[in-house]
């Protein structure tokens, strides 16, 4: 199953966990897989209208995603990575 | 001695006015910047004195690779006892004053005395031609940038400077000490700003300090080649990485308001209904009609995290405007609109405050009813107030418990008399533990953790070792939005010495310095109990139906105080302030 890695700051929903392990063949599918068992996780992502947050970068394997992050797709081994932005100041 | 040579500790008596210089002692040459501080002032610091008296010593110390071709790694640590807290304090800047000491071999200037008259005032120069105090009257009450025009004009173009506004000279425990950028403007954007270090400048009569490295080179390590590649490599990594720091820390805004931790109104609220006009969105987008730009504080940094803002106009307001700033003076006091904050930041930065400090003060002076919610006019007028000294502009130039004092308003968000940063400790705990054992006072930049889902049995380990992190990185020079790890940093200071440094001596070092600050703070007379967030954060909280309140055990907070087993997730973690 693929994995989706939570950033420290977005696991609020997900009580603490940093990992979730999820079924989903595109990166949005994953997330909806993680709002499923975490409500309140998807929305620090996407946006009302569905586009991706613009203070959050996502990943898959490591390597960024540009435009169509949300529709890349995803194999079994896969893993994808939300960062957010935080910085004190 | 392998690696930089020569280094040399300096010694200005302002009471004699008189400069000296010892060799750098070579069993401190892997401790810079704040663990260098701690030390001088443990050892050399009586913790009962009288901050703004002669006996408290002012150190300014660059970090160990300060100077270096290391990226991003001129920060400055100041350091003192500090007068609002009592206690111990570090607040380190970017800018260029940090680079150009060491490219001189200046580990560290070690400030001490007072001058017989509180009316004179002096600059000291640090130069390659060598180093005095000289006389500095006509620089008296001169605002920060005006200040460093007439300095700009008067020294060296390679020049840089570390100034103190009115509100240093006023002695206000809310002061900060300026430190100029290394645009040709060499403007005094970059602030050690917390705990009112200014003001014990200030009281020691010095308004300036210049240091002009001239010609003088980067500092050559004792493995140039492996030091060079280190440099290379990391600087490449950093860039093909996802540079989320690249639109500045006023991007975060939108975060911290959806986390509940944007506070608003003097913290009876952890959102703002203004975090879409306070968001740094804006600013950048102003970027293409009105100028401005992101760029670098100083000289070799990579991470471009510091804004540049223009007015309406096209013309230069401040910089930087950052995401604190944006917090504690425009959403905790409900000014809607960035570009009040903005003209806030540069009154704050003229007059030489700290802009978290000082939008506290006020939110509580607006939450005791003497001033209009969100009435940025009157908040200019009374900033410009502090630079003059009145009444009034005294009890907020002295912070924020001063105004709780001042009106008898109870809800006073501080710890150790400071107030509490924008990063709130109710929905991020292990922060807020940091905040409440952490040696600095309620400092963001001392240990912050933004985790609002993590488990309950991992804060204090996780304070502990962030503020351990956190300690080694602003002891090195590099800047914490560098993110650079334990690992990093021993591994430059090998590279930069010529010897290995192990996994157990850089840990032991951020370790020490917590010690050396516990130390200090224990003997200045602070307790146990000094160790915990004010009541009204345990009793009122954010979030749905105000649900989220700091409630963490006290016996908890005291877990930081023993020394948690080396793990090796702490060699990976990333510095984070």
């Amino acid at each position: 199953m693929p994995v989706v890695q939570v950033p420290t700051a977005y696991r609020g929903p997900t009580r603490g966990e940093a990992e979730i392990l999820v079924s989903g063949s595109t990166v949005l599918a994953c997330l909806e897989a993680v709002e499923e068992k975490y409500p309140g996780f998807l929305p620090q992502v996407i946006d009302a209208d569905g586009a991706v947050q613009r203070f959050v970068k996502l990943f898959l394997n490591g390597e960024q995603l540009g435009d169509g992050a949300l529709d890349a797709e995803v194999d079994e081994h896969d893993r994808v990575e939300v960062l957010a932005a935080i910085a004190g100041g | 001695m392998a690696g930089p040579e020569g280094d040399r500790l300096i010694r200005v008596d302002m009471t004699n006015q008189t400069v000296s210089e010892e060799p750098y002692p070579d069993e401190w040459k892997l401790l810079g910047g704040r663990a260098l501080s701690a030390k001088i002032l443990l050892a050399e610091c009586d913790p009962t004195c009288d901050p703004l008296g002669p006996d408290n010593v002012l150190v300014m110390a660059p970090g160990v690779v300060s100077g270096t071709m290391a990226p991003t790694s001129g920060r400055i640590s100041i350091g003192g006892k500090s007068p609002l807290t009592g206690g111990i304090k570090e607040a380190n800047a970017g800018g260029n004053p940090g680079q150009d000491l060491m490219k001189l071999g200046i580990r560290v200037v070690v400030v001490t005395g007072k001058p017989s008259d509180p009316e004179k005032r002096y600059g000291l120069e640090l130069t390659t031609d060598g180093m005095k105090v000289v006389a500095a009257d006509d620089y008296k009450g001169m605002w920060n940038y005006a200040c460093c025009e007439k300095l700009a004009e008067n020294y060296s173009k390679t020049a840089s400077f570390i100034t103190i506004g009115p509100a240093g000279e006023l002695q206000l425990t809310g002061a900060s000490v300026a430190c100029t950028d290394q645009q040709k403007e060499r403007r005094p954007a970059r602030h050690a700003a917390r705990g009112g270090l200014g003001a014990v400048m200030g009281s020691k009569g010095l308004k300036y300090v210049a240091v002009d490295p001239g010609r003088a080179r980067v500092r050559r390590p004792a493995d140039m080649k492996g030091f060079s590649a280190k440099c290379k490599t990391y600087t490449k990594d950093y860039l093909a990485g996802p540079q989320m720091f690249k639109t500045g820390t006023s991007s975060v805004v939108p975060v911290a308001n959806m986390l509940h931790t944007f506070p608003y109104k003097n913290r009876t609220e952890g959102q703002s209904p203004d975090a879409d006009t306070l968001d740094g969105k804006n600013i950048n987008a102003s970027f293409e009609e009105r100028g401005g730009e992101m760029h670098n504080c100083m000289t070799g940094c990579i991470v471009q995290c510091s804004n540049i803002v223009h007015d309406a106009e096209g013309n230069y307001k401040t910089s930087a405007l950052e995401f604190e700033t944006l917090t504690l003076l425009g959403a905790n006091c409900a000014v809607a609109s960035w570009e009040d904050v903005a003209d806030l930041d540069r009154l704050c930065d003229e007059v030489g405050l700290d802009t978290i400090e000082t939008g506290a003060a006020i939110a509580i002076l607006m939450d005791a009813g003497e001033m209009e919610w969100g009435d940025a006019e009157a908040m200019k007028k009374l900033v410009r107030e502090i630079a003059e000294g009145t009444e009034l502009g005294v009890a907020v130039g002295n912070g924020a418990v001063s105004v709780g004092v001042r009106t008898g308003h109870k809800r006073v968000p501080v710890v150790r008399g400071q107030a509490v940063p924008a990063w709130d400790p109710r929905p991020l705990k292990a922060t807020g533990i940091s905040y409440a054992i952490g040696p600095m006072g309620a400092d963001h930049t001392a240990g912050l953790i933004v985790n609002p889902g993590m488990p309950a049995d991992q804060w204090a380990q996780a304070s502990q070792e962030v503020q351990l992190v956190n300690a080694v990185c602003d002891s090195s020079g590099f800047c914490q939005f560098l993110q650079p790890t334990l690992d990093d940093i021993r591994e430059y200071y090998g590279l930069l010495y010529g010897e290995e440094v192990s996994r157990q001596q850089i840990a032991d070092q951020g370790w020490e310095c917590l010690q050396d600050e516990w130390e200090f703070n224990r003997r200045a007379g602070f307790t146990e109990a000094d160790d915990d967030i004010p009541a009204c954060l345990r009793e009122e909280g954010v979030g749905p139906d105000h649900s989220i309140v700091f409630d963490v055990p006290l016996d908890v907070i005291q877990q930081v105080k023993t020394r948690f087993e080396l793990r090796d997730e702490l060699f990976a973690a990333k510095a984070s302030g």
